[in-house]
């Protein structure tokens, strides 16, 4: 053989006449979109396997044998291979495609959702015959049922193409809904009296080729071109992904997920997809809101007048008595505005984005950090040291479970109990709650040979999970229960950055927390993943001055507020009383501190509540900006929408307080906030205008860790056992009580109530029945609630939602404790 | 320099006409003195007049909000938006009816193009293009103004000067032919039936060279038969 380099690494293939190289084991239908030549179809999506149902992609393919009709979706490129895509027998299989598919298809184009980006429609148009010869009547279904909350399915549109069914199991893993009957009469359908009740299910709206799923926020709303798009970033979670929003009229009505190859892959979860409902709510705060005295109500008044009582109680404080709580809502620009306001002009370092429920920065910035590319890669291991990503992070769980199930990758979770990811882990262990340090470090020391019982898992359990361990190893590492504290992640952490090439891959879940803790919204942080010690002298420098110690954090500002030491506590889309662990410190916090001023889009408890002085923001379709996710990659949020009534950019507020107080912010705009950031940052350099638009969808990776060194262990010792209480795991759910989705129409009714889960062998030890109303009761409250046997509670513990509607567990929870003991009696 | 009989012979047409009969006619706008004359021309078969929104026999809508004459318009004078049905009380049949139906006339162009693009022949135009209008909000016709009444007729607004036959069969230009426009469906009625007329029989001679012969009318008979 003579050419051996590149006959190997590309394949010649003839399409329409012109020679075209190809990558070996390609899909033909690929090849030739790739190079130029578009074939239609509707079963083919390039996310998910190969079908081959519908035969709108059969092209005339001479392989040798002479030329012949074949799906080009299930045809992989061979050398010498000659297609016509254009031919006479092309065309023609393409008419009889068509007009059969259509043989069925009701038009009713003018009243579907999908009329007007209807690929049925468009391919029509484009290769199908014009005319049928059908005269016969079609095929009838009851029109729209519901086959979820959010998703209507129209079996008379269904074309049966696979693409949602294929989706449901093998991309989400909910095999909710497939084909049923046979012939004419197969139809696509939910099992009896099971809903799809799936968090993904809005995907499958999205890539029906038809309209016969449509999604009940959009049902009506417009049609394609009345819309207008841009592509921004999905705010909800911190996956950060890529997402186009679309509106008509100055109104958001529906997000699509965009396939970014680092980041989503086109998928969102239906919280992504759905939430900016929230942002369209009458409930909106338009305008600015006081409170006359702390008896009142909150009652409208002007900016300027706003703005004057801001001036006022902010004039002659005492830094270290003013606090800012939250900051995850905003764009990384409005989040370096405020990191400048509060610690370059206000002097305060009592700033903490987040609200006791996620990590200290270190461990988050200052381990070896990994990209979703890196957890997923084949042949690597991960270890899932947090939350349940199907609940909290609902596109990162679908890249996970695609790593794990088609790529080869490894799961072993560390969880409290079993997760979305359980039933693909090769090992699922769950340490008792508080006690993950000790199971980590197991898990270490029996990879170098010596296992032992740690955490209540058994020694050969430890022992098999260490010996799965291969090839580069990524750490999702995250708060799972908020009934611990974060010190035994801590020690996890520090344990489990032990293993050989090992990187972590942070799965703190609230909207823009990365970003808040990059621009330096935490105690003792400075903007670029740098301290008050080490960055301290520059930014001294460039701000006029920074404060001189390192302040409180969230559970600290809402001790000392309690204790009367807080004048001004700022709660920046936060809302303490629903987040905070422990109900009763934030309600402690908020109710002593001198003058809370709120500054968020829609009202939460907190600040009807306990706010003296409310101002409206923008929401994340308002405004222009950035977002950093959980990898540190920085994609853009696009404005799409004016903000509602007289709502204004969260930058645009930090810049008027600090110009009422007679100093300057220095930032006039978004793009100039991210260019202070961009100099002043040691890990914000690439963060060029020229970048962020050169890199499109993918974003800009603004990796390192700055000058954060690795976190030490926390020194904390394992809570003692009490024989007679249950510990407590309090976890978060994707559809809770939260303020966004109570706020959403569609998405609201999804949050269920309280349920406790335990053990079954639990049960007995109780004296309580699995279906009755139990009593949990910890040292700081008490909860009534419906108890449920579940084996993937580990015995022992007692697992409830975080947030259910009518019933926060923060009414039970210590979060002084490094775990929360409770009992369950009979009510 | 220019020959000075140019002049005089740019002239010869204004004198020409001098002499002619008036085109133009004792015209008043409807707001004549009593016994003046206010003649009107007739008005062609297909004139492109206001709008109004038809409704089926049993008093149904007829307009299923799909947006796509809004789509078409090519001035941009139309907004759309429909909502789901209420099943027990559906406002059109089917899942969707137009819930918010504006036309604004200080930019429509009457050019038909909305009328050509709606699947269910609930939008047509009436013969009445005597409207003007004091304030911008009355320009803007609602769905309330442009549906037919409950005997099919158009609603006059106070500022419209209706004269007699503008508001009769305002669909009754409606295509002779298939909805799809082949001629070989002439005859064949391929349009509902309507509120205050019932199903409206075809027309003849509208497609090039062929001529129907079962039973087609011409716009003329309609008139006459749906007057008598």
């Amino acid at each position: 053989m003579t050419d051996t380099q590149d006959a190997v690494s590309t394949v010649a293939v003839t399409v329409n006449g012109a020679e075209i190289q190809a990558n070996p084991g390609e899909l033909l239908i690929d090849a030739c979109e790739r190079t130029g030549t578009y074939i239609p179809r509707f079963c083919y999506h390039p996310r998910m396997s190969p079908v081959g149902m519908c035969r709108m992609c059969l092209v005339e393919v001479d392989t040798g044998r002479g030329p012949a009709l074949q799906p080009s979706c299930m045809l992989p490129v061979t050398d010498g291979m000659t297609v016509d895509t254009e031919s006479e027998l092309t065309r023609k299989a393409q008419d009889g495609v068509l007009e059969f598919l259509l043989a069925n298809h009701p038009l009713d184009c003018p009243v579907c959702d999908k009329g007007g980006e209807c690929p049925l429609q468009d391919q029509t148009m484009a290769f199908g015959p014009g005319e049928s010869r059908f005269i016969e009547e079609k095929r009838h279904y009851e029109k729209p049922i519901a086959i979820s909350d959010t998703v209507y399915l129209d079996r008379e549109r269904c074309i049966l193409c696979d693409r949602c069914t294929r989706f449901a199991d093998e991309v989400a893993g909910d095999t909710l809904i497939h084909f049923m009957d046979r012939g004419n009469n197969t139809q696509v359908n939910t099992f009896p009296d099971e809903p799809f009740a799936s968090y993904f299910s809005g995907n499958t709206v999205q890539i029906c080729p038809v309209g016969a799923l449509t999604a009940k926020p959009y049902r009506f709303k417009a049609r394609p071109w009345d819309l207008e798009e841009n592509l921004s970033t999905a705010w909800t979670d911190s996956v950060g992904s890529r997402i186009t929003v679309q509106s008509s009229r100055n109104k958001v009505l529906r997000v699509l997920g965009v396939d970014s190859e680092s980041v989503n892959w086109g998928w969102l979860s239906d919280k992504e997809r759905f939430a900016f409902e929230a942002l369209n709510s009458v409930n909106r705060i338009t305008q600015p809101m006081a409170r006359a005295d702390s008896g009142s109500d909150l009652a409208s008044t002007g900016w300027a007048a706003a703005m004057s009582t801001i001036v006022d109680v902010l004039t002659d404080v005492d830094p270290a008595r003013i606090g800012v709580i939250g900051g995850a809502r905003l764009t990384n620009e409005a989040q370096y505005a405020w990191a400048k306001l509060a610690k370059g002009i206000l002097g305060t370092d009592n700033v903490d984005a987040q609200l006791g429920d996620g990590l200290p920065a270190a461990v988050v910035l200052g381990l070896p950090r990994a990209t979703i590319a890196d957890a997923c890669r084949p042949g690597g291991t991960i270890i899932l040291a947090g939350p349940d990503p199907k609940e909290d992070l609902g596109a990162l769980f679908l890249r996970l479970r695609h790593a794990v199930v088609n790529d080869g990758a490894t799961l072993i979770e560390l969880t409290p109990h079993r997760t979305g990811l359980s039933g693909i882990a090769a090992h699922s262990l769950h340490p008792r709650p508080g006690e993950l340090g000790d199971l980590a470090a197991a898990v270490v020391a029996a990879g170098s040979g010596t296992a032992s019982d740690a955490a209540g898992v058994a020694a050969d359990a430890i022992a098999a999970a260490a010996a799965s361990i291969s090839g580069p190893v990524t750490v999702v590492l995250g708060r799972a229960s908020l009934a611990e504290s974060s010190a035994a992640i801590v020690d996890a952490a520090t344990a489990l950055n032990g293993l050989a090439d090992v990187s972590f891959l942070s799965a703190l879940r609230r909207g823009n927390v990365h970003g808040a803790l990059d621009a330096g919204l935490a105690p003792g942080l400075l903007p670029g993943r740098t301290t008050l010690a080490d960055g301290g002298e520059a930014f001294a420098e460039a701000w006029g001055s920074v404060p001189e110690s390192t302040g409180l954090d969230t559970a600290g500002m809402l001790a000392a507020a309690a204790a009367g030491d807080i004048d001004v506590l700022v709660l920046l889309g936060a809302d303490p009383l629903s987040d905070f662990p422990e109900a009763a410190a934030a309600e402690a916090g908020l109710a002593g501190a001198a003058t809370v001023i709120a500054i968020d889009t829609l009202p939460n408890a907190s600040l009807v509540a306990h706010a003296d002085l409310v101002l409206p923001a923008a929401a994340a379709t308002e405004v222009d900006g950035t977002f950093t996710n959980l990898e540190g990659r920085v994609s853009v949020c696009e404005q799409k929408v004016t903000p509602c009534g007289t709502a204004r950019s969260d930058w645009m507020i930090a810049a008027q307080i600090a110009q009422r107080l007679g100093k300057d912010l220095g930032i006039e705009s978004p793009a100039a906030a991210r260019a202070e950031l961009a100099a002043l940052s040691a890990v914000h350099g690439d963060l060029t205008e020229a970048a962020l638009a050169a890199a499109g969808v993918e974003g800009v990776l603004c990796s390192g860790n700055g000058s954060i060194a690795e976190p030490a262990g926390s020194g904390s010792v394992d809570p003692a056992n009490d024989a007679y209480s249950l510990r407590l795991v309090a976890t978060r759910r994707m559809y809770d009580a939260g303020t966004t989705l109570s706020h959403s129409p569609s998405s609201a009714g999804l949050a269920r109530s309280i349920e406790l889960r335990l053990n079954p062998a639990d049960f007995d030890k109780l004296g309580v029945e699995a279906g009755s109303v139990v009593q949990l009761i910890s040292n700081k409250g008490e909860l009534m609630t419906p108890v449920i046997a579940d084996p993937g509670v580990p015995a022992g513990s007692a697992a409830i939602p975080a947030n259910s509607p009518g019933a926060n567990a923060n009414q039970l929870i210590d979060a002084s404790q490094p775990v929360t003991d409770v009992r369950v009696e009979r009510s | 320099m220019a020959d000075p009989l140019d002049y005089l012979r740019g002239f010869a047409v204004t004198f020409k006409k001098l002499f002619e009969d008036r085109v133009t006619g004792d015209y008043r706008g409807g707001k004549a003195k009593e016994g003046a004359p206010d003649n009107k021309r007739p008005k062609p078969e297909r004139f492109h007049g206001r709008h109004v929104l038809n409704r089926y026999e049993d008093g149904m809508e007829k307009c299923i909000g799909c947006e796509l004459c809004a789509g078409v318009c090519p001035a941009k004078c139309i907004y759309v938006r429909g909502a789901d049905n209420d099943p027990d009380d559906p406002t059109s049949p089917g899942e969707r009816f137009g819930y918010v139906y504006e036309i604004n006339y200080l930019r429509c162009i009457h050019c038909d193009l909305c009328v050509e693009a709606c699947p269910t022949q609930a939008i047509t135009e009436s013969k009445l293009f005597e409207f003007s209008f004091t304030n911008r909000n009355d320009a803007i016709y609602t769905k309330n103004e442009l549906v037919v009444d409950d005997d099919g007729m158009p609603q006059k607004m106070p500022w419209e000067d209706w004269r007699e036959g503008d508001d009769q069969l305002t669909s009754g230009w409606m295509r002779a032919t298939s909805s799809a426009g082949d001629h070989r469906y002439e005859g064949s009625v391929h349009w509902a039936g309507e509120l205050g007329y019932g199903v409206r029989a075809p027309e003849v001679g509208q497609s090039a060279g062929t001529i129907s012969t079962d039973g087609g009318n011409s716009p003329a008979e309609v008139r006459s038969e749906n007057d008598g």
